[in-house]
């Protein structure tokens, strides 16, 4: 009944904008009375009223600051007035029709005015929401989406809903993570492409493609960044690498002098059971101990490949004629038989 | 000598064109006419097949992939411009054999969103594996707004869409510890990527906005699926909400969206 009362109401407003015409009478008997009532009030006051009602400044004060508490309270309680579940809307427009009663100017009819362009719209809304099967409560939605997320609610009342903050520290860290987790699988979105080793850097001209530099005779500020950029990427490997061949030298000792009888197994030594890169790493990083003549591989009685280091009297004294060399080949489904066949939780290397 | 009759006839094109004045955005695509077939014809005949490809698969596809990283659509005025250069005049035939290759060896599908400012994206034409991406949880954050629209029956006022999210514990002036700037990334980042529209309200003071789905939105987001994950939330019927049912039904995944091919 309402909604169709604001579409009333929306056409006068729409007709005559800010002028005094606008009225906040509001029911069908209502738009009749009040279009006499407006009529009067745009060319003169109505006779009757005492010039003195109409005038007092005191009464006037007092009635705009009612239309604005009733605006302001309105724009509060938006979510409140659109719950499908109760009147309230209604209610407001009646306590602006009360307050119409008394308005005689054009401020106060302003007022009014801006008090009816609110109510409308809400209507509006509360009209959409009709239409949309009513079937929706966002204040449901976000509470089963919370429980959804891992919302902790034995910490702290759940019904008391502080602003802000203090509520912050319920929500598990991995809630939304958790939430696209699900989510995604409404989307059809196309993985995105990136360089292994981001070949162009992607953020700072937004809409310049990144394609378009590299296809041009280079800028003198591209001359200018790339080469130093580069030079730096390849001190960072050289020394990273080094590092990690000093690192697992000192291991490879450290597992010799712990037990000189005992021969290490190459593979137990850089397999880590976790990790395929790793194990690859491992490898990479031990062969230059054998290229170096820190290390030296042999098989054992049961053919199967182990490694010792070189005392440090020995290093130098490489035979140039004892320099063999072998390839080691390791697929994921090999790594995978190995990491069970040398059943292995002693993680030797263990990542830094 | 008819070629150079047809040359000089594209060139006039051209100087009407540019003579128009247009919004700067639009302006280097209003050159472009789109050459007929018998233009694209003789253009292709001065190329050799290996000319073509490499225009094809080495630039275009690898543009489009690259400028797809940020997910904001592709403008065929930036193409053009940036790749295409002197081959516009065959840019159907190149455009239609990048969605072949997109389609082919990526698994991709080449779409154009929006036929009047030519906006392309790039879409999974393969069933979601689930797990096989990282997660990106901005996700998440428009799925909330997505559903909360399409639940709402297609649009939705701006301070609903903040209220629920405030109940979420993401407070549009705050930073929040995974999205940054939630407001910038809810009212510019999704728009630019065309997920969302974010649409003044007439007559408002202070202004106002409403949200509504976005061009990517429609052609990459189930609505069927997101009723189901709904129905799931809520441990109700999906056919409890008979709006949003019929809607989600009418609108499965890929009918009637438009592909370029």
């Amino acid at each position: 009944h309402h909604a169709w009362v604001l579409i009333m109401r929306r056409s006068h407003a729409d007709g005559d904008e800010g002028s005094s015409r606008q009225n906040g009478s509001d029911g069908p008997k209502g738009a009749e009375q009040q279009q006499s009532e407006a009529e009067v009030g745009a060319f003169s006051f109505h006779p009757t009223d005492s010039q003195n009602s109409e005038n007092d400044p005191r009464q006037r004060r007092e009635l705009r600051s009612r239309y604005r508490e009733l605006i302001s309270t309105v724009q509060q309680n938006r979510e409140d007035i659109l719950s499908p579940s109760n009147n309230k809307l209604t209610e407001v427009l009646e306590e602006a029709n009360r307050l119409f009663k008394d308005v005689r100017q054009v401020r106060e009819a302003a007022l009014d005015a801006r008090f009816l362009v609110v109510a409308t719209d809400l209507g509006k809304e509360k009209a959409t929401q009709m239409c949309a099967g009513n079937g929706f409560d966002p204040s449901i939605f976000t509470e089963n989406l919370l429980s959804f997320m891992g919302l902790n609610r034995l910490e702290g009342g759940e019904d008391e809903q502080p602003e802000g903050q203090q509520v912050d520290g319920y929500l598990p860290e991995d809630a939304w993570h958790r939430l696209a987790r699900r989510a995604e699988s409404c989307f059809r979105t196309a993985p995105s492409f990136h360089y292994m080793n981001g070949a162009f850097h992607v953020e700072p001209p937004p809409p310049k493609p990144r394609i378009e530099r590299q296809r041009r005779e280079p800028t003198k500020e591209a001359k200018r960044i790339m080469p130093t950029e580069l030079k730096k990427l390849d001190g960072f490997h050289q020394e990273a690498t080094e590092r990690e061949v000093e690192r697992i030298l000192g291991y490879l000792r450290s597992y010799y002098r712990d037990d000189p009888t005992c021969p290490i197994s190459y593979y137990e030594f850089v397999i880590d059971p976790n990790s395929f890169s790793r194990t690859i790493e491992n490898i990479f990083h031990t062969s230059f101990l054998i290229r170096d003549g820190l290390a030296r591989m042999y098989l054992d009685d049961s053919k199967l490949p182990c490694i010792a280091p070189i005392e440090e009297a020995a290093v130098g004294n490489g035979d140039s004629s004892s320099r063999k060399q072998c390839i080691i080949s390791l697929s994921p489904k090999l790594w995978k038989r190995h990491t069970l066949l040398f059943s292995l939780p002693p993680i030797f290397l263990s990542p830094v | 000598r008819h070629k150079r009759a047809s040359a000089r006839s594209a060139s006039g094109n051209f100087t009407r064109h540019s003579g128009s004045g247009r919004v700067q955005e639009d302006d280097d695509d209003s050159l472009f006419t789109q050459p007929t077939t018998s233009q694209v014809q003789r253009g292709l005949e001065k190329l050799t097949p290996a000319q073509v490809e490499r225009k094809v698969t080495a630039e275009v596809v690898q543009f489009i992939l690259v400028k797809d990283q940020k997910k904001f659509p592709i403008r065929r005025a930036d193409l053009i411009r940036v790749v295409l250069k002197e081959y516009k005049n065959i840019y159907p035939e190149v455009m239609k054999r990048a969605a072949r290759t997109f389609e082919q060896v990526f698994g991709l599908r080449l779409m154009e969103i929006d036929p009047k400012n030519h906006l392309y994206i790039l879409q999974n034409n393969l069933e979601p594996v689930g797990a096989a991406s990282p997660v990106i949880s901005k996700t998440g954050l428009l799925w909330v707004i997505l559903s909360v629209i399409f639940m709402k029956g297609g649009v939705v006022r701006e301070s609903v869409i903040w209220n629920i999210l405030k109940k979420l514990r993401v407070q549009p002036g705050e930073k929040h510890s995974e999205f940054g700037e939630v407001k910038k990334v809810v009212t510019e980042e999704f728009v630019r990527q065309r997920y969302l529209e974010y649409v003044r309200v007439p007559h408002t003071e202070p202004l106002e906005h409403d949200f509504c789905w976005g061009q990517r939105a429609v052609a990459e987001v189930s609505k069927a699926k997101i009723l189901e994950f709904m129905a799931e939330l809520h441990q109700q019927d999906p056919k409890s909400w008979s709006q949003q049912y019929r809607e989600a039904q009418a609108s499965s995944p890929r009918a009637g969206t438009s592909s370029q091919r």
